[in-house]
């Protein structure tokens, strides 16, 4: 039995932010849960969490809906980050912990075993406030997984995090995934998604624009790119308007061509050799997921749409169920 | 999901860490040292009072039509009451009490509603020729003073008795006939059928100020501890995480509890050192102002009847502000924005404040009684009433039901609010944004 979003619709006055949104996610999986600022990734969150109440529609966990569910089921790493700043660390996950039911000294021993690991263990007994912004998110991750949830979801959780901090969030990540717990986050960092989930889905004002494994998502799209390293490190003009060939864009691998549903990368190979360049790489990829994204969304990940429900729901909202 | 969730244990939880949060921070114990501090001096101010009162006279009218008989009295009165006691100093010591001669009695007695006098004497002869004497005065029968003027009106039937008897022997001798002596007690204040004497109905003034101060301290400042906290915890965002471990219910209650329990252990802490000045304020007084000084001075009247109401309208005054001031916390993004908020409640408070100050000056209109039974003011003027007039128990009962019918509509108000409020960001907090959702609630 799975994560099921089944039709959920909200709205906040006249605004729609949840429009009959509708997918599953497998449980024990690494889910990229995607869309733009104000696409409804927050309300949906909420919703799980009970936080708020659909309009229409119903969220399910292993086949109970969300208000059947205890509150322990879910663990949570909101967006905005918040912590007491004049309580000591170790003291707030401790008490986070106990209001889902944990025994304090469990709670006590197991915080100081993830403070460790995320190589934080004297921070135990400061304050939240004199910790940097990368180290408060370590210690709000730890306090959403603390008591043990089935089901993780969090907001935008790489945000401010150093390439060493991503690296040991992803760890965990993929450690909690082992554990048999399912993981649902939202990123604007669709390489990370890309990196981590077998599954995604991305919305777009409140509707599933595309959903399902990534793999399949890419071989749907029909779109491939070619990869190529030409002698001198050149990009000629004459790469974009080549047969079969929809663009040609520097990135860091070399040149990244976009070809043409149904074109033949072997044709294109030929027709620069033809040119008199020199090759020095070739290779035929996949779309990457913020192609996907950008495919389906028309816009990139990090764009806010006109609609922003999340940072300020209003009085119709009915707030906290 | 606020229906499946007991309000305990996380209820206690919350309350607990709101309890330590208050009680560590080094404004509580500085503030708590401060105010117990001003307690015991306002404590110790019928001491001062009586050591002022040492340097002044009280002053007695004498009203009688034969002047024969008004001058005995002065003097009998004078010799009883003006006694100097046998371990003061007769260099330093001075009468304590003037008996004036008055001629019109209207006069005495305007001078006795106005307090320029203590008392008036109203001496009369009965048509047998008995001496009556009537004291008029605040004071009960049973005071110490009536007792020493009763005994002086026996003195001037004695001595008035032998100026009557015949200087020959030609006329039989009249029976001696003592003085009939009553004391007239103005504003009489009773408590279960009991008259309270002037010392009695003056203390329980003095301690009703300070009750209904302390409960206006306790529900303004207390109250907004708990707005103040609910605003925090907003602005520094840890709501989000908050709302999603426990229900707004839980949170509501939590909070309400801790703080309270944190505004009570500080209300005992003042309560408790002030409370030994006042038990020992006899020795005190004795000590500073000499074996006559304790004579007065004592706070009476703190009955336990009178104790428990302070508690049970603290704590159901407390609950009912603290949990709207939570509500109204729950609206604001910022601990700044509170004061526009919650402005109107505070002058609600010092509404139920400045009425139950009007009750302490012994005034009984109508609206006072009517403010006795309103929330929000009822905790603040039925506290008043009690200290200072009759109060019929089924009148303090039917207080305390609408007052705990009143805090469970408004738990359920405020518990729907505070859910609406908590994460409302970025909107301007207003009042008409507030009325709107109690509205919906």
């Amino acid at each position: 039995m799975s994560l099921e979003i089944d039709h959920v619709t909200k709205r906040f006055g006249t605004t729609v932010a949840l429009d009959g949104l509708a997918f599953d996610v497998a449980p024990g999986e690494v889910f990229g849960f995607l869309g733009a600022n104000g696409a409804g990734k927050t309300t949906t969150m909420r919703i799980c969490l009970g936080i708020l109440r659909p309009d229409a529609g119903e969220i399910r966990w292993q086949g109970r809906s969300t208000h059947e569910l205890p509150r322990r089921t879910w663990g949570y790493l909101p967006e905005e980050r918040g912590l007491y700043p004049k309580m000591a660390v170790l003291d707030q996950l401790v008490y986070f912990a106990t209001l889902y039911g944990e025994p304090p000294d469990r709670a006590r021993r197991e915080a100081v075993a993830w403070l460790t690991r995320f190589r934080i263990p004297d921070y135990a007994g400061r304050r939240a406030e004199e910790l940097s912004k990368g180290n408060q998110q370590k210690v709000q991750f730890i306090a959403a997984i603390l008591h043990g949830p089935e089901v993780l979801l969090m907001d935008e959780p790489f945000t401010g995090l150093d390439p060493v901090n991503l690296i040991l969030l992803r760890e965990a990540f993929l450690e909690l995934r082992d554990r048999g717990r399912t993981l649902v986050f939202s990123t604007h960092q669709l390489e990370s998604a890309e990196a981590m989930c077998e599954s995604v889905a991305i919305i777009d004002r409140g509707r599933l624009v595309a959903g399902g494994a990534i793999r399949e998502l890419k071989r749907a799209s029909g779109r491939r790119s070619i990869r190529l390293a030409l002698g001198g490190d050149a990009m000629p003009a004459w790469l974009g308007e080549l047969p079969g060939v929809e663009g040609a864009r520097r990135s860091p691998a070399g040149i990244e061509l976009e070809v043409l549903p149904g074109s033949d990368p072997a044709s294109i190979l030929a027709a620069v050799l033809a040119r008199g360049a020199t090759v020095s790489n070739f290779a035929v990829v996949e779309p990457s997921l913020e192609a996907l994204f950008i495919e389906h969304v028309g816009r990139p990940a990090d764009e806010d749409a006109s609609l922003a429900p999340d940072r300020a729901p209003s009085l119709q909202a009915g707030g906290v169920a | 999901m606020a229906g499946r969730d007991p309000l305990l244990p996380n209820a206690l939880v919350v309350a607990r860490r709101e309890y330590r949060d208050r009680v560590k921070g080094p404004l509580y114990l500085a503030s708590t040292i401060v105010l117990a501090g001003l307690a015991m001096l306002v404590a110790m101010a019928p001491v001062a009072v009586r050591y002022m009162d040492r340097q002044t006279v009280s002053r007695i009218a004498v009203v009688s039509s034969d002047a024969d008989l008004a001058n005995r009295t002065v003097g009998v009165a004078d010799s009883v009451l003006n006694t100097r006691p046998p371990d003061v100093d007769a260099s330093t010591w001075q009468k304590p009490y003037r008996f004036d001669l008055v001629a019109d009695r209207q006069e005495a007695e305007d001078d006795l509603s106005t307090g320029r006098i203590t008392g008036m004497l109203l001496v009369d002869r009965a048509a047998a020729g008995q001496v009556q004497i009537v004291y008029r005065s605040n004071d009960s029968p049973g005071s110490s003073r009536a007792q020493l003027l009763a005994l002086a009106a026996f003195g001037v039937g004695v001595l008035d008795w032998s100026s009557r008897l015949p200087t020959t022997g030609s006329g039989g001798v009249a029976p001696f006939t003592p003085a009939a002596f009553e004391t007239q007690q103005l504003n009489v204040a009773t408590e279960a059928g009991r008259t309270l004497d002037a010392q009695e109905v003056a203390s329980r003034g003095f301690l009703g100020i300070v009750f209904v101060v302390l409960l206006f301290i306790t529900v303004v400042i207390y109250g907004m501890w708990v707005a103040t906290g609910v605003a925090s915890e907003k602005s520094s965002r840890v709501m989000e995480l908050m709302v999603s471990a426990a229900s707004p219910r839980q949170l509501l209650t939590g909070k309400v509890v801790g703080i309270g329990a944190a505004g009570l252990t500080q209300y005992l802490a003042i309560a408790i050192p002030t409370l030994l000045v006042v038990a020992f304020q006899d020795r005190i007084s004795s000590v500073l102002l000499g074996p006559g000084g304790m004579e007065g001075t004592a706070i009476v009247g703190l009955s336990p009847g009178l104790l428990l109401a302070y508690a049970v309208f603290f704590l159901l005054g407390f609950t009912l502000f603290a949990l709207i001031y939570a509500s109204m916390g729950s609206f604001v993004s910022r601990p700044d924005d509170l004061q526009t908020l919650s402005l109107p409640l505070s002058l609600l408070a010092t509404a139920g404040y400045l009425t139950a100050v009007i009750a302490l000056g012994g005034a009984q209109s109508t609206w006072v009684t009517v403010a006795s039974f309103v929330p929000p003011f009822s905790p603040f003027v039925m506290l008043a009433r009690l200290m200072v007039s009759a109060v019929a128990p089924a009148e303090v009962v039917v207080s305390i039901a609408i007052l705990v019918a009143t805090i469970a509509v408004v738990a359920v108000v405020a518990s729907r609010m505070y859910a609406a409020g908590v994460l409302l960001y970025g909107q301007r907090p207003g009042f008409r944004a507030f009325l709107t959702a109690a509205r919906r609630a």
